[in-house]
């Protein structure tokens, strides 16, 4: 990068704002060292940067609160690290409108501190909330166990604000809960991870915070009993908020086990109202005890919230030095059988490996514990489980793992036939490329 | 457009029987008037040829053959749009989905199902049904329009206060592109990778490529229901009763408001049950444990005598429930006996500005000469006011599109939308730039750009275009599924 860029970047967010030389170190990605990392304190000067970057023709990384930065290829450029944390204000709360806008680098705990304050919540639980941003908790579709019942990023997010790569302040959407006038442009910043623009505001639905929040934790023998478990739930007049399947790795690991015994356990959220959610709860407990569950807790308050944490960043926590965390989506009835043979690949290979399941989404949190020096039975798992996968005809991004394994595992699947619309909207949106260079599906 | 000399136009006739046969083509210009509008008769055009494809490889034969020969294209559900969507604004095909109902697959383990697009929204739910399942999005026409319009044009209904709409119950689709290539954007799997493109072509307006199969999730009934019907003397009240029970903490399944206009026309012609002399009515539905339903039934009745409520009553059985919401659903039959036409409107406001925005709104009419009938999405803030008028008398349509768009402008400047659930179309392209900037558009511009580059798939929507044919004519007609008291305009 020329220096006399380095300047106009510095006149623009002050000096104090860019970071150079030793200081770069957090913000090194997969190996490589970016040649500066600038926080711009408004949307003007985001877009000035991103102007500027986009005429010298300097890759732009976006930067919320690095949670997710591991997910991706290694770039094939990377020059400025853009970080967003400085745009953190809650800009418009009506809880009468059960909506509120915020800027794209305010913190999960931040804004759900505020919107708590007046009784609402929004309703994304992903992992990390005290560091992941909104605006990247957006852009890598990022989400938790309360998905099964409120969603993910794409129910909830109803506008937004970027600024493209060329500069330009461009909005999507709105600030209304129903709204079809023209495309729906929000979708397209949801997963993006950073290669279309970055997100700078965002306005999204919120609901009211419930009286009442309790987890039911029943554990089973057999991961199979929690199969069973899940399909006798979602026959029922339950209505959980989340639905997740751990294995007893995952148990262990977390320090969630009671017994050695047990294999695997069914975590359901229930909140609402104190009636409901007194309710649920009891017939959670008859509507399981068909499936034989060896042990059954009902978690509220601090343990409740406690027991979501460790769940959310099982990806961390399942081992002490996880070597790789694989995200495989599944249909719901085949998650049981995914993990189980899955585990059993792991094991083949002398690993140990840790499962979480949004078990009734059939999205599936893989982690693999370290195996040693060697790098390859770590590999030969990956792409053993990737193949399970693909045979099962559902899908598995790579979230995170050494550069080494990065090098012999594609991060991504091979993008099908739809992906030149894909290209397309990259080269129409970001033509000089820009914006994050190389790191997403296919190379874009 | 009719610009096609007969001699091309024999050839191509020949072409389209080749990929559908005979009796899946009509051309007679008398044939085609059946297919010149769709539910906003507003707006009239004439394709040349009409084709009913059966299956993905005709639909994906006859954009191939559209765009060897540069003809546009237009896809066709049940023609039921109220923003001129389905019109072959510039001539060419119209292709109709409407035999291509078939549900391919119900996975109940999995909570979905797989759907050819001519299905009809309501038949879904019946097909389910008996096994205790439901496709959410409900438009008020689901008795006649398809899943493949409702996709197009992310359509919504009462219910979607607490489910949401059309897109947020689609997990993939099969899709001719634009180049008659077919693909699958997002599938039967969650979070599919790279851009959302399944969250893109939902709301596309059919300007993305027609849906071949269609992929929803399914919803389990829910364990009770509860239906309330609040009464109040000043339309205020009512609007301040809407976010009383949004501001205690309750979403109710639908949130509906009737105003005294629709009411008195309604009870004229039904007897639903409505005061007569009300003002307002909220129709509220609360759903899902029966655990607690009482319970919050009575925070919602609390906050509605709270914010001025004269009467606040439950439906008592499902009889009575039913006359709710016949009232509530047979308002366009009504508006028919007191008014010869009337034009919807669909803009959407923050809640919290219902009461300002309903007053502007009244007050925009008024001074038009206008009458107006309220009936609409309080809850999610989607207004739907009814113009009524009649198009015998010089110069009142002019004045009722005019003062829609002085009601979309008073949207639009409260923070809110020029479409909630009807779609841009032909009706509001003008309108667009009322809530987004030139970047905006130039963006959504750009998107188009990458799924049809050629114009051809559905040309002359959404944004302003200068080669339109389409004449716009004083001609309101009650769509046939409302005369057939199918369904009602809202
Ligand atoms: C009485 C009445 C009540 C109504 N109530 C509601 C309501 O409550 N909520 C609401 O949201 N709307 C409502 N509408 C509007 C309308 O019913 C919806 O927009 C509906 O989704 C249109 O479906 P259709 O099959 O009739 O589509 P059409 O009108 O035939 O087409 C609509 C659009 O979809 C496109 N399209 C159709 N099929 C496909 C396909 N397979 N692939 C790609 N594009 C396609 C067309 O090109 C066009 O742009 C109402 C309309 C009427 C007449």
């Amino acid at each position: 990068m020329q220096p006399a860029l380095l300047d106009k970047v510095r006149g623009i967010v002050g000096s104090e704002y860019v970071l150079t030389g030793v200081e770069l170190s957090p913000y090194v990605l997969e190996g490589r060292t970016p040649e500066a990392a600038v926080f711009p304190g408004s949307v003007e000067e985001v877009s000035h940067v991103l102007a500027l970057a986009s005429e010298a023709g300097v890759a732009v990384t976006p930067w919320g609160g690095g949670t997710k930065i591991s997910i991706g290829a290694p770039p094939t450029r990377l020059g400025i690290v853009l970080g967003l944390r400085r745009l953190n204000r809650l800009l418009e709360h009506e809880p009468g409108d059960l909506t509120a806008t915020a800027q794209g680098g305010i913190t999960l705990e931040a804004l759900q501190a505020a919107l708590g304050a007046r009784g609402q919540w929004f309703s994304l639980d992903p992992a990390f909330g005290r560091e992941a941003t909104l605006g990247g908790i957006l852009a890598a579709n990022a989400s938790g166990p309360r998905r099964h019942l409120y969603g993910t990023a794409r129910d909830l997010l109803i506008g937004v604000a970027v600024v493209s790569a060329d500069g330009a302040v461009v909005r999507g959407g709105g600030k209304v809960v129903k709204n079809v006038a023209g495309y729906d442009l929000p979708k397209l910043y949801i997963g993006s991870f950073g290669t279309l623009g970055v997100i700078v505001e965002a306005t999204v639905k919120l609901r009211p915070l419930p009286d009442d929040d309790r987890l039911v934790l029943a554990g089973f023998e057999r991961l199979k009993d929690c199969g069973q478990a899940v399909r006798l739930v979602l026959t029922s007049d339950l209505i959980p908020s989340a639905v997740d399947l751990l294995d007893g790795e995952a148990l262990r690991g977390l320090g969630l086990a009671a017994g050695a015994g047990v294999g695997g356990a069914l975590l359901l959220g229930f909140d609402g109202m104190r009636e409901q959610v007194k309710w649920q709860c009891e017939e959670a407990k008859r509507v399981v005890s068909e499936a034989g569950p060896v042990e059954h807790r009902v978690l509220e308050a601090y343990a409740r919230e406690e027991t979501w944490r460790l769940v959310r960043e099982v990806g961390r926590r399942a081992f002490a030095d996880p070597a790789a965390v694989l995200q495989l989506a599944v249909l719901p009835t085949q998650v049981t059988e995914v993990v189980e043979q899955a585990g059993v690949v792991a094991q083949r290979n002398g690993l140990k490996a840790a499962f979480a399941a949004h078990a009734a989404v059939g999205v599936v949190t893989a982690v693999l514990a370290d195996g040693g020096d060697s790098a390859q039975p770590v590999i030969a798992t990956l792409r053993e489980w990737r193949e399970l996968v693909r045979a099962a005809g559902g899908h598995a991004v790579l979230e995170r793992a050494p550069l080494a394994v990065k090098e012999q595992v594609a991060v991504w699947e091979p993008p099908g036939a739809a992906f030149r619309i894909m290209e397309r909207i990259k080269a129409q949106l970001d033509p000089k490329g820009v914006l994050n260079p190389g790191r997403f599906v296919g190379g874009i | 457009m009719a610009t096609l000399t007969e001699s091309r136009k024999n050839t191509l006739r020949r072409a389209i029987q080749a990929i559908v046969g005979k009796s899946a083509v009509v051309s007679d210009p008398e044939e085609l008037l059946v297919y010149e509008s769709d539910g906003l008769t507003l707006f009239r055009a004439l394709a040349d040829f009409v084709v009913f494809p059966t299956s993905t490889e005709q639909v994906a034969a006859l954009v191939r053959l559209a765009n060897q020969e540069g003809l546009p294209f237009v896809a066709r559900g049940a023609g039921t749009g109220l923003s001129g969507g389905c019109l072959p604004a510039e001539g060419g095909l119209v292709i109709s989905l409407s035999r291509m109902t078939r549900i391919v697959e119900v996975d109940y383990d999995n909570q979905l199902a797989v759907v050819e697009p001519g299905l009809v929204n309501l038949h879904l739910s019946w097909a389910v049904g008996p096994r205790g399942y439901y496709y959410a999005p409900d438009p008020s026409s689901q008795q006649a329009c398809t899943i493949g319009g409702n996709i197009a044009n992310n359509s919504g209904g009462p219910h979607t206060l607490k489910y949401g709409v059309t897109t947020n119950h689609v997990l993939g689709l099969e899709v001719v592109l634009p180049d008659g290539e077919v693909v699958w954007l997002g599938g039967k799997m969650r979070d599919p990778q790279g851009y959302d493109l399944v969250g893109i072509f939902v709301g596309s307006e059919g300007t993305f490529g027609i849906a071949t199969k269609i992929v929803v999730r399914l919803l389990r009934k829910p364990q009770a229901v509860k239906t309330i019907l609040a009464v109040f003397d000043e339309i205020e009240k009512a609007s301040e009763a809407v976010s009383a029970i949004i501001g205690r903490g309750l979403v109710p399944a639908a949130l509906e408001m009737i105003d005294q206009v629709t009411i008195q026309a309604v009870e004229d012609a039904f007897g639903c049950g409505y005061p007569r002399d009300a003002a307002a009515a909220l129709l509220i539905e609360l759903d899902g444990l029966a655990a607690g339903i009482d319970a919050q039934a009575e925070r919602v009745g609390a906050a509605c005598v709270e914010a001025g409520a004269r009467e606040v009553r439950t439906a008592k059985d499902e009889a009575e429930r039913q006359l709710l919401w016949k009232g509530r659903k047979s308002a366009f039959g009504a508006y028919g006996r007191v008014s010869p036409a009337y034009l919807v409107m669909d803009g959407v406001i923050p809640r919290t500005k219902l009461p300002y925005v309903l007053r502007r709104v009244n007050e925009i009419v008024a001074a038009a000469n206008l009458r107006v009938g309220n009936v609409f999405h309080a809850g999610d803030g989607n207004l739907h006011p009814n113009i009524l008028y009649d198009p015998r008398r010089p110069g009142e349509e002019e004045r009722v599109v005019q003062a829609g768009a002085e009601i979309l402008k008073v949207c639009a400047e409260v923070g809110g939308s020029i479409s909630g659930e009807h779609g841009i179309g032909l009706e509001k392209m003008d309108y667009m730039p009322f809530i987004f900037s030139p970047a905006d558009l130039a963006t959504m511009h750009r998107v188009k750009e990458a799924f049809n580059p050629r114009g051809l798939c559905n040309p002359g929507k959404i944004f302003p275009t200068k080669k339109s044919c389409v004449e716009v004519g004083p001609a309101y007609r009650a769509h046939p599924i409302e005369e057939q008291g199918l369904a009602q305009r809202f």
